[in-house]
């Protein structure tokens, strides 16, 4: 090797090098995500400037509205009887995205690598991968499913997640969607421990408009994440599609 | 055809219950039921006390009591080994609608006198 390419080498290293340090001071500079997270719910003893903001106007196609509204009423009716209607997670089919991401009072945990952002959802052990600077794929390329496919990227402080390929029987809350149905969502601090996930839905087949709501998190640092299997689930759907508990004799 | 928009007012709230609705049992009535632990299922969906409980002519009836999932009783304080097989304990629940002997936890006092929640507004709360 002559000296010329040598010192053409060792230029090209040092570049590498610095911009891994650059990268890395970058990656430094990130907020941290990593821990566990409780949902800070708003109300008695919260602080307003720490709870979600009010979600948006939900605004359905009316062919989507209809049926929507039809089967909110039946609920309503079956409630009054003291009955409830079978949905997923009575037969416990696990939440996916976005539901997963607000579950009772059930923690989430993120780990975040420069690579992947992994989110666990305590409630049905739910798992999520971000794949971070990744270009995301066409619509009808993702199979369709409870997770789809997460791509995320760094705006500022803000992490914003991309997902696509949430299958239509995946509800979120109730509310239908389509398979063309794109999440958006901005992970930022509003203080030091409280983190928000703002989430905005597109669905140009079933939403008039985009629709958005925040789900506000508080950390729990001492808090380790419960298993949750769903092996002895009791309730039982009957031909009438109402929700039963099956009671032992001994 | 003119297509009309719908507005629908969407809550901002999580649902309270991740499993289901506790639409079965009845709200507005506590029964208390005191009696011999015949098992304690700490599982998920839910955690259920099986105990057999005694009538004033001594007839035993059996029960079969829902609580919330390990996850959300160990955030009111129990343990997988909070109730034990023989333990005498005092529930106060909602019973089924369906008049069964079945229902929904809303606190126990425990054979040491300790008293334990059953999540979100259901006896004592734990500290945040």
């Amino acid at each position: 090797m002559t000296s010329k390419s040598m010192s053409h080498m060792n230029g090209k290293m040092i570049a590498l090098a610095l911009c891994s340090v650059a990268l890395l001071q970058a990656q430094s500079n990130r907020p941290d995500l990593s821990g566990v997270w409780g949902i800070y719910r708003g109300g008695r003893g919260a602080d307003p400037k720490f709870a979600a903001p009010a979600a948006g106007q939900l605004v359905l196609k009316p062919e989507y509205a209809k049926p929507y509204e039809a089967r909110r009423a039946a609920e309503a009716e079956a409630l009054k009887r003291g009955e409830q209607l079978a949905n997923g997670s009575v037969q416990c089919v696990p939440y996916g995205v976005p539901g997963m991401m607000s579950i009772a009072i059930y923690p989430i945990e993120i780990i975040q690598t420069p690579r992947q952002v992994t989110i666990i959802g305590e409630a049905f052990s739910e798992v999520r991968r971000v794949y971070m600077d990744q270009p995301q794929a066409k619509i009808e390329d993702v199979a369709p499913g409870y997770y789809g496919r997460s791509v995320g990227h760094w705006e500022a402080d803000a992490l914003v997640v991309d997902t696509i390929g949430i299958k239509p029987a995946v509800g979120y809350r109730g509310t239908p969607h389509s398979d063309q149905m794109r999440i958006t969502e901005r992970f930022k601090f509003v203080a030091a421990d409280i983190l928000h996930d703002q989430i905005t839905i597109e669905d140009p087949i079933v939403l008039e408009k985009p629709f958005t709501y925040t789900v506000a998190y508080r950390r729990m640092p001492n808090y380790e994440m419960v298993e949750f299997v769903c092996d002895n689930n009791r309730e039982y759907v009957d031909e009438k599609g109402v929700v039963r508990l099956k009671l032992r004799d001994h | 055809m003119r297509r009309k928009s719908v507005g629908l007012f969407f809550l901002a709230v999580a649902p309270v219950f991740a499993h289901h609705s506790f639409s079965m049992f009845d709200m507005s009535q506590k029964i208390t039921l005191t009696g011999t632990v015949t098992g304690f299922e700490w599982t998920n969906p839910h955690a259920y006390i099986e105990i057999d409980v005694a009538d004033e002519k001594g007839a035993v009836k059996h029960w079969s009591i829902e609580m919330g999932s390990p996850s959300i009783l160990q955030q009111s304080g129990w343990k997988f080994s909070s109730v034990k097989k023989g333990d005498k304990p005092t529930m106060v629940i909602n019973p089924l609608k369906s008049g069964q002997s079945g229902g929904f936890l809303d606190h126990i006092t425990l054979p040491d006198g300790r008293v334990l929640g059953n999540g979100p507004g259901r006896g004592p709360q734990p500290q945040p």
